[in-house]
């Protein structure tokens, strides 16, 4: 229910940021079309408008486009190259999503195991290391981190790592070998991407985790025989699980976040570039407008499986909803 | 600990200590975040005083057409020629001649070029000076400011650069001075708007409760869903070619400002909602108090040192988005210096291998960021009443 709420508004915002942009689509495709030699004049621009439904009231086009996302799946038209917006962000939305979902993944599995454990090893090298690891994952931003892993390999190893498919691989149809070769190139990002979400979420596992190991429950349960690695895992770890399902919707929205800047640092072909191109050099607003609800929807999608996630394990969730 | 040994000699300091004091008793404690502490205030100072402290004007008027894609200039005391009290440089000269193949090359010559401190003639810079410039004559705000042109040191002829050229000869430690000053001064104005925000939203959204309470929160919980970056890049991409630096420098920091406040006024309501059930509260009420006088009188002031820990905290996320945002072309533009302008040079292999010294703005870049966050967590580590309890 709320998810629903979130998403409209967010596709509110979202649509009015799209008309904020000075000049509506039709102008500008006859702006385009000027410069390619066609004489225009303002009544090809009312006649452009009216076939695109622009001279109706704002509101109502937003309802449009919203019944048109939620119904149909239908983004709209792309302003400048006249294809659905669908078919044009698709496939690379697909690949953000790959790259987003499984830099979450390598977050989760690095952060969770050797959280607990620096937990557990509170003060000694490790804790010490990890503190300084994740300090650095604040203060080295991804794009910066991108840029120098890029340069480095250039020159020690002549091979840049940009890109996400090889040059004979680009446009082809999906393919085996094609598979393979976007496997090659795609953990870059992902390593990239992951490294400053592991730092966040490395910290929050640390914290619930030396905040849980020294209540009551776990020193009954010391006291009762159970010790070492079953000790942590049976009582504070599922402790602490539950608000680290709650922060995964955070650090999705963080490696969404951090995904343009490094896609564009990395000539990545996803829709990160896409979303880049579609407002710093086209100013096409369907296609961004498009770009940025699919990732926050992605989002909230994630939200809503984490809150059930969370009722799921957490009898006490499960019982205030109900 | 320091601080367990204060507290039995003087438990009555203990007991009547204010937030702050309570917090800054804390944050002296905590060497990690003091040494940050004193990083953070060099650095300020230094986007303070920039245009004292960088020899040469940042921008294109500055520029030393002689010396192009310089290298760093160390200043020495000794050379073949013997050694001297006053460090100097050798100056440069561009020569071309049959042995470098009749090609323009920059070469050093035998020549001594000493260090001179607080030299009077430099380019001139100006505190106060202040532009306006809005619509219709009238509204025009003109201050001529006061005009120096004194600097911390410079040579005796000719230019030095600690921290070598750029591309088109500009000093990179003046720019780079400047850049500090720029980022610094984004973050600044995008933590006071998004701090204002945050304010009156949050303020609102905790005193009233209800149902208010929740349409703000879930108005809120909207906007924090949607990536900041991402939007970010939507609404720079507003900025018409048009504008100026300055224009485009305000519009930024605004944007930056209007997004930021989401987390921020979460914090205040939560602060407020705890509080407003207090017997203060329900007694000036009582006594007839306004709404907004009990929120800024009364509620405000219980945790004006929470709010400012939490400033601290969001500062380097604005100085981040502000370098990532210009990083991709989409922030501040070349004549204004921030550290994404800076950073955006070093995105090439050629810079690599030919020319490491534009590579010096990162690290200082990653440090001014080391140090908000170190100290934003120390302080945080401070206001936290319970954390001496669980030691």
């Amino acid at each position: 229910m709320l998810a629903v709420f979130t998403l409209t508004v967010v596709s509110f915002i979202v649509f009015s940021l799209m008309e904020l942009v000075p000049g509506n689509c039709a102008e500008r495709y006859i702006a385009y079309k000027n410069t390619q030699g066609n004489i225009v004049t303002q009544a090809d621009i009312t006649a452009e408008e009216v076939r695109m439904g622009l001279d109706r009231p704002y509101v109502i086009r937003w309802a449009n486009w919203v019944s048109g996302v939620f119904l149909r799946g239908d983004f709209g038209e792309s302003c400048l190259r006249r294809v659905s917006v669908s078919r044009l962000v698709g496939e690379k939305f697909m690949l953000s999503l790959t790259i987003a979902m499984s830099a979450l993944v390598l977050t989760y599995v690095i952060a969770i195991p050797v959280g607990i454990a620096s937990a557990n090893l509170r003060g000694g090298l490790l804790d010490g290391g990890m503190r300084i690891v994740s300090y650095l994952g604040l203060a080295l931003p991804n794009f910066l981190l991108a840029l120098m892993v890029m340069l480095f390999m250039t020159v020690n190893f002549g091979e840049t790592l940009t890109g996400l498919f090889s040059p004979q691989f680009r446009d082809a149809p999906w393919s085996w070998d094609r598979f393979v070769d976007l496997l090659k190139h795609i953990w870059l990002p992902i390593g990239i991407l992951a490294w400053a979400a592991t730092a966040i979420a490395l910290q929050t596992v640390r914290a619930l985790m030396s905040d849980e190991k020294d209540k009551l429950y776990v020193t009954a349960a010391r006291a009762r025989g159970v010790s070492g690695t079953r000790l942590l895992l049976r009582y504070p770890a599922r402790h602490a699980l539950g608000p680290v399902v709650n922060s995964i919707g955070y650090d999705l929205n963080r490696i969404f976040n951090d995904l343009p800047i490094v896609a564009i640092v990395l000539v990545l072909t996803d829709a990160g570039v896409l979303l880049f191109e579609a407002l710093a050099i086209s100013n096409d607003q369907q296609l961004a407008g498009a770009i940025i609800f699919m990732i926050t929807g992605t989002i909230v999608f994630i939200n809503f499986i984490t809150d059930i996630l969370l009722a799921l394990i957490d009898p006490r969730v499960r019982r205030s909803m109900f | 600990m320091f601080f367990r040994k204060k507290k039995t000699a003087s438990k009555e300091d203990y007991f009547t200590a204010s937030h702050r004091q309570l917090i800054w008793q804390r944050f002296k404690s905590k060497r990690t975040a003091l040494i940050a502490g004193w990083f953070l205030i060099t650095f300020i100072l230094m986007g303070l005083f920039a245009p004292f402290l960088s020899p040469y004007n940042p921008t294109a008027a500055g520029r030393n057409e002689n010396y192009t894609n310089g290298a760093p200039q160390i200043p020495q005391f000794c050379d073949d020629a013997g050694c001297s009290w006053r460090p100097f440089i050798h100056g440069v000269e561009r020569y071309r001649g049959a042995d470098t193949n009749f090609r323009w090359v920059t070469r050093q010559t035998e020549e001594r070029n000493y260090l001179t401190f607080l030299p009077s003639d430099g380019w001139a810079w100006h505190v106060g000076k202040f532009n306006l410039n809005l619509p219709g004559e009238r509204f025009d705000i003109r201050a001529p400011g006061i005009e120096f042109t004194t600097h911390l040191f410079g040579v005796q002829d000719g230019y030095i650069h600690f921290f070598g050229t750029d591309a088109s000869g500009k000093d990179i430690l003046s720019r780079t001075f400047h850049a500090i000053r720029v980022s610094l001064a984004v973050g600044t104005i995008g933590v006071f708007i998004s701090f204002v925000l945050a304010l009156v939203i949050g303020g609102i959204s905790g005193y009233f409760g209800g149902w208010v309470d929740s349409g703000i929160q879930a108005f809120t919980d909207s906007i924090r869903v949607i990536p900041t970056i991402p939007l970010f890049m939507a609404l720079a991409a507003f900025v018409p070619d048009g504008w100026t630096a300055e224009q485009r420098f305000f519009f930024i920091s605004l944007i930056l400002g209007l997004l930021g406040w989401t987390t921020l006024a979460r914090r205040i309501r939560t602060h407020i909602l705890a509080e407003r059930n207090a017997d203060y509260v329900l007694a000036a009420q009582l006594c007839g108090a306004s709404s907004g006088h009990v929120i800024r009188r009364h509620l405000l002031p219980s945790f004006t040192s929470y709010i400012i820990v939490d400033l601290v905290i969001s500062f380097p996320y604005m100085v981040l988005s502000e370098t990532a945002l210009s990083f991709i072309g989409l922030g501040l533009k070349d004549p204004v210096n921030s550290l994404g302008v800076m950073l955006q040079n070093v995105s090439k292999v050629d810079v690599l291998l030919n020319y490491q010294w534009y590579f010096i703005p990162v690290p200082i870049f990653v440090a001014i960021v080391l140090a908000f966050v170190l100290v934003g967590d120390g302080l945080r580590d401070a206001a936290d009443p319970y954390s001496e309890v669980n030691k």
